[in-house]
């Protein structure tokens, strides 16, 4: 018979035993936060959804310096622009965050546009990141 | 309570046969992502931008030398893991290196990339030297190999969790993203929506089974046949298939191993009896060292030389206090590695060409003239590496750069290019008569270039 409170319980009186508990755990409850407390659903990382409807997902960010396009090629290294194309917030918001910092005073807007495979086309931020930094 | 320590971890036991197969098919497979990687090393800290994977570490990611030099290095460890030669100390360096290059930037994309970063935690706590007077049957306790197998499950069961949705039952997701072989043999067989499904239950059997030994006989063909089919869809995921192949090293039923090494068990023990003499030692570690610093001479790779010659220092200084002859040719084994991949690949033709289109496009001219000029020496025959070298040099109003436009034409005689970029320069130094037939050789060379035609008609007006 299986007494998981009293295994839990062995494995915490050693360095070793604690270490199992800590990794196992992080890795049960790691890919949950996905699911219940990411704001990013483009944000897919440790949480082992390989091939995912949301990999899938096609962004286009569109910054604009106080009402003109900014060119992201100047600014920022290609594979930042792919990541941000997959929609991920982190990114895009660290994206802005340089471009105000660059241009201290200016708007940059930036506007989000995504198509998904499994849910109608979403629209985010449109505002100035200068003044509202999160998407 | 009983005072004991859980039997499902630490008495858990594989022959020593299975730890000594696994240590060259993982680490084996390890070195050779991590020197493929070298050739992305330029992205890192391009135009000073960088998020990090987890908050607060932004302003700590790895830059293009550190990112290059960290996979090299990593390389090296890993080819010492597969050999024996490398003792948890090495391999503590190893993880702590892959964590930082994995966890310091999100431009790493790859799944099984933080796979790794945490089996490599777990791996430095397996026992991968060769127990004394063991065989390959001996048992050796491997309460990591265990925590391994149940981080192989959690991910099945994770990945299992993702896709119980309609888009992925209905085959839906796979339709967008399964190319290659298997695609066709799936639409002439099952249809995608039944392999969906497959996928699903195979998933969900592996999580349940894949750490449970009475399991394995079934669970390996089983597992092996899911990640084989995997490398045939075509899927931009690196090596992650093959990297779970190679961890199925572990899976596999102790006695196929035993079997295997049993048959190779007189080579090893003819190899062991050798002894030398302090002389001989000491003649073994000069050579080792020299040989290394030769190899990595000969290879392409940014920092090898450098490096090379601090881990012959390292390498000698360990064997010579410790007596470990072997660490000399494992030594000299991963720098052969470094050399084999980078002359059987593009991957440092590719370093050079992705530093130098990255920093010409960031505006960083200095840097993409280095890049290029280094990306020439080592490809001279490159046309596109004189194109963009030419191309930087006469935006600094270098007019060596012709020089360079004129070897890419000869290099590339059927391309407008060069042609086009030069009609343009000289046109721009008043030299209309020369620009204008520039301009005619172009549109000669690549009759199709709208570029070359509009230069053309521009300069004929």
């Amino acid at each position: 018979m299986i007494d998981p409170l009293g295994h839990v319980v062995a494995l915490a009186r050693s360095w070793r035993g604690r270490f199992i508990l800590v990794f196992v755990a992080i890795q049960l409850a790691l890919p949950l936060t996905y699911y219940v407390g990411r704001r990013d659903p483009h944000d897919e990382r440790f949480a082992w959804r390989m091939f995912s409807p949301m990999r899938m997902a096609r962004c286009t960010p569109r910054f604009t310096l106080d009402g003109k396009p900014l060119a992201l090629t100047s600014e920022f290294h290609e594979a930042w622009i792919e990541i941000a194309e997959r929609g991920r917030f982190h990114v895009i918001e660290a994206m802005a965050a340089r471009v105000c910092a660059r241009h201290p005073g200016s708007a940059v807007v930036v506007t989000l546009d995504c198509t998904y495979l499994d849910r109608p086309p979403a629209q985010y931020g449109g505002y100035d990141m200068c003044q509202v930094p999160r998407l | 309570m009983s005072d004991e320590q859980p039997a499902f971890w630490f008495g858990f036991e594989v022959a020593w046969a299975k730890l000594a197969v696994a240590r060259v098919c993982v680490f084996g497979l390890l070195a050779l992502d991590a020197l493929d990687q070298i050739r992305h090393a330029p992205r890192y800290g391009a135009g000073g931008f960088n998020v990090a994977q987890l908050p607060g570490l932004d302003a700590l990611g790895p830059g293009r030398v550190a990112y290059g030099a960290c996979e090299l290095m990593n390389a090296y460890i890993f080819v010492l893991a597969a050999f024996g030669a490398a003792r948890r100390g090495a391999l503590g360096l190893a993880a702590a290196l892959y964590a930082w290059l994995y966890f310091g930037s999100q431009l790493d994309s790859y799944q099984h990339h933080y796979l790794v970063a945490l089996v490599l935690v777990i791996a430095c706590c397996v026992p991968w030297q060769r127990p004394a007077q063991a065989t390959p049957a001996t048992p050796v306790r491997a309460w990591a190999v265990r925590l391994w197998l149940v981080q192989l499950a959690v991910m099945y069961l994770w990945a299992a969790i993702s896709k119980l949705n309609p888009t992925w039952l209905h085959g839906t997701a796979l339709d967008g993203q399964i190319h290659g072989p298997l695609r066709s043999l799936i639409d002439a067989t099952i249809g995608l929506r039944a392999t969906a499904w497959l996928v699903v239950l195979t998933e969900l059997v592996l999580a349940a089974t894949v750490w449970w030994r009475r399991a394995w006989p079934i669970v390996a063909p089983i597992g092996l046949g899911f990640h084989l089919a995997i490398v045939f869809t075509g899927l931009e995921i690196g090596l992650f298939a093959w990297l779970m192949i190679a961890m199925y090293a572990l899976v596999v039923p102790d006695r196929v191993w035993v079997w295997l090494l049993a048959r190779l068990e007189p080579v090893r023990a003819r190899l062991a009896g050798i002894a030398l003499g302090t002389a001989a030692r000491l003649g073994a570690i000069a050579a080792a060292v020299v040989l290394g610093i030769v190899l990595a001479a000969l290879c392409r790779f940014e920092d090898a030389l450098g490096l090379a010659i601090v881990l012959g220092l390292v390498v000698a200084g360990a064997a010579l206090a410790r007596r470990r002859t072997w660490l000399c040719i494992a030594h000299v084994a991963a720098i052969a590695t470094w050399l084999a991949v980078d002359r059987a690949s593009t991957i440092a033709v590719d370093y050079y060409k992705f530093w130098g289109g990255d920093a010409r496009r960031l505006g960083e001219r200095a840097d993409a003239e280095h890049a290029y000029r280094r990306l020439i020496a080592i490809a001279p025959d490159d046309a596109a590496a004189h194109f963009q070298l030419g191309r930087v040099l006469l935006v600094q109003g270098d007019a060596s750069g012709l020089d360079e436009l004129h070897v890419a034409e000869q290099l590339e005689p059927d391309r407008a290019r060069s042609l086009v970029l030069e009609a343009r320069w000289l046109a721009g130094h008043g030299d209309r008569a020369a620009a204008l037939a520039k301009a005619r050789a172009a549109v000669a060379a690549e009759p199709g270039d709208r570029e070359a035609q509009a230069v053309l008609a521009r300069l004929a007006r």
